[in-house]
């Protein structure tokens, strides 16, 4: 099957995928109850008749069949309707939101992937050697510690105790943060972002070194690799070429699942830091059941990550010949 | 190959069970042995909560006791080996009462999300056609799901019509609030799990002794439950531990940004509770969370442990 008809069978195919994800979460939303009661619920200032000024405004009056065909005609036209608090345009606050998240993520997934191939190959070569345990280690470490323990554990010693580097947000402006004393905006952007990037570097580091560690423990017991070093294949190329090229596929997968998560992936720890972005923006408005702020980010993120599972699929077809299109 | 007389051991090992062998492995796994431990400790702390936390759980009004001592926001010391919060409880004994709820997160998501994924699992490879490809879309739309998002807000929104806080089964009392994220931590938990056994299943459906029940005329029903289901064990049990670690960590984490139980002081509640203290009280922080890790951490170790000693492409 051609490339092109294989994407346009797949995009097609996500329609139904993204209707009956957003159907999902309308009905569960608006089946919770009335979101103008639940948000002015602590309010004892507000009159009936401004909620109901307000249910007119945000259109809840209509049977809910009615508003979630409304929700979907705006949703086809690229407009999310109004927050409920505030009445700022969805749109605007995600677009304001999504370029930190993105920041956060893309360098701590990339940072990631590329230490995990060195120490998940070691660690596979000397198998069982002082360098493996530790690695090994670290990596069980990484998959056991809760995200937002690490961040406060961080913060308390390198913001609170040592006081080296800023402990919330993404920018210190105006008072910008001094790295060795220099100040200047670019410095202070690197030092917001150094210690949620360690956290989330951290965190999608340990599940690739495990990975890759034991996709190379397979690859490396096949007679291809023994034929390889028997015909003096210098070692390197036998690790870098011809084993990993068999062992990395899994980890692509990875890559692939957490650039498409990645606009979800992180809500713990941009709460823990303080971080203005998409999945804080997520949490707050749940709590505060901002209903169309929340549709808004679940689509987003839903779209993302139906794209980034189409693109995985492709790569993989073409780093791995085992696998066709089709 | 050369031929040599087996060792004593080796006969001995053949004539174990193979659950015998699997102990016998395991028992050489350090770190295993380790995380078993561990856990046999959280057991023991949870089933003597009452007897060792120096102070009872919270509503009990002598929960804040350090309070009425002038003792709230201490740091650690023999008296209050965590120290004690800014609104004056101990938060060693909170720390010890809420292990009960922490297993009971465990074990329930467990239940829950093995029995689904094992279920779907081995229906969907055993019958195939129609009837696994109706399943895994179904699963792949659970895989899709941006999962911790909609925990988050699925707990939010159900946990808005609890009228009691708990229920009272056989004189137990069971968190409502609590029940409900661990259904929702199942139900967004077990698709991935239904996938890896979907694959066993497909392996072992063409193995000779499947084909060989099919043909003395066993129904679908016995084969599933009396052939496949044993041979699949060894992965499920695997599973299984590592499902325990992260149905943990997910639980703290929903607890510990504000969508956990109110009524059931849990480590992550006890962590978002204090977090505004951050800065002067890192305590009551660093103690629970030290919790969380450490039981997941020994949940992780038994899996990786038991995943050496049951998996059979490794054995040497």
């Amino acid at each position: 099957m051609g490339l092109a008809k294989y994407i346009i069978r797949r995009t097609i195919y996500m329609v139904p995928l993204i209707i009956g994800i957003s159907l999902v979460s309308f009905l569960v939303m608006y089946a919770a109850g009335d979101p103008i009661q639940l948000a002015t619920a602590g309010n004892p200032s507000i009159t009936e008749a401004q909620r109901q000024f307000l249910r007119e405004y945000y259109g809840l009056n209509d049977p809910i069949p009615i508003q979630y065909l409304r929700w979907l005609d705006h949703f086809i036209h690229g407009d999310f309707g109004k927050s409920l608090y505030g009445g700022r345009p969805v749109n605007e606050i995600i677009s304001s939101l999504i370029w930190e998240t993105a920041k956060l993520q893309i360098i701590s997934i990339l940072l990631a992937f590329f230490i995990s191939i060195p120490a998940g190959v070691y660690s596979a070569v000397k198998q069982r050697s002082a360098a493996d345990y530790t690695v090994s280690s670290i990596a069980i470490f990484g998959i056991s510690v809760p995200v937002f323990w690490f961040g406060i554990v961080l913060i308390l010693i390198f913001s609170y105790h040592l006081g080296w580097l800023p402990s919330a947000g993404a920018h210190g402006a105006p008072y910008l943060w001094p790295v060795f004393g220099i100040k200047n905006e670019f410095l202070d952007e690197l030092a917001h972002l150094v210690l949620p990037v360690t956290v989330l570097t951290f965190a999608n580091l340990a599940y690739n070194v495990r990975l890759l560690r034991a996709g190379m423990l397979e690859v490396l017991r096949q007679d291809y690799i023994m034929a390889a070093r028997a015909s003096g294949i210098p070692e390197r190329k036998v690790l870098y070429k011809y084993a990993l090229k068999n062992a990395i596929t899994p980890l692509l997968t990875l890559l692939g699942l957490s650039i498409g998560g990645m606009l979800a992936g992180a809500p713990v720890t941009e709460t823990v830091f303080s971080w203005p972005g998409l999945g804080r923006a997520y949490v707050t408005a749940s709590l505060r059941l901002d209903f169309p702020l929340i549709m808004g980010i679940t689509m987003i993120i839903t779209i993302m990550i139906l794209i980034a599972n189409l693109i995985t699929d492709l790569v993989y077809a073409w780093v791995d010949p085992r696998v066709t299109i089709d | 190959m050369n031929l040599r007389r087996r060792s004593d051991k080796e006969i001995k090992e053949r004539g174990a069970s193979q659950w015998a062998v699997a102990w016998r492995r395991f028992k050489k796994h350090r770190s295993g042995l380790v995380g078993l431990g561990m856990i046999i400790v959280l057991l023991t702390i949870a089933a003597f909560h009452n007897v060792i936390a120096p102070y009872p759980a919270r509503p009990h009004p002598d929960a804040f006791k350090p309070l009425y001592e002038g003792e709230s926001a201490q740091p650690p010391s023999w008296k209050h080996p965590f120290g004690t919060t800014v609104m004056g409880t101990d938060v060693f004994s909170e720390v010890i009462h809420g292990s009960i709820y922490t297993i009971y997160v465990a074990v329930a998501v467990t239940i829950i999300s093995m029995a689904l994924s094992v279920g779907v699992g081995i229906v969907s490879g055993y019958f195939g056609r129609l009837v696994d490809d109706v399943l895994m879309r179904i699963t792949e739309v659970f895989l899709v799901f941006p999962s911790l998002l909609f925990i988050l807000l699925f707990s939010r929104i159900y946990q808005l019509g609890v009228a009691e806080p708990f229920w009272n089964v056989f004189g137990i009392k069971i968190p409502v609030g609590l029940t409900i994220v661990v259904v929702i931590v199942s139900i967004f938990g077990w698709a991935s799990y239904a996938r890896v056994i979907r694959g066993e299943v497909l392996r072992m459906k063409e193995c000779e002794f499947i084909q060989a029940a099919k043909s003395l005329g066993a129904s679908s029903r016995w084969i599933m439950l009396r052939h496949i289901f044993p041979n699949i064990l060894p992965q499920v049990i695997v599973l299984a531990t590592l499902t325990m670690a992260s149905a943990v960590l997910v639980e703290a984490a929903v607890s510990f940004l504000g969508f956990g139980d109110p009524n059931t002081i849990t480590w992550g509640r006890l962590m978002e509770e204090s977090l505004q203290d951050l800065s002067t009280v890192w305590w009551a922080e660093v103690f629970p969370g030290l919790a969380v890790f450490l039981t997941v951490l020994a949940f992780n170790l038994v899996g990786d442990g038991l995943s050496d000693a049951l998996n059979p492409r490794l054995r040497e």
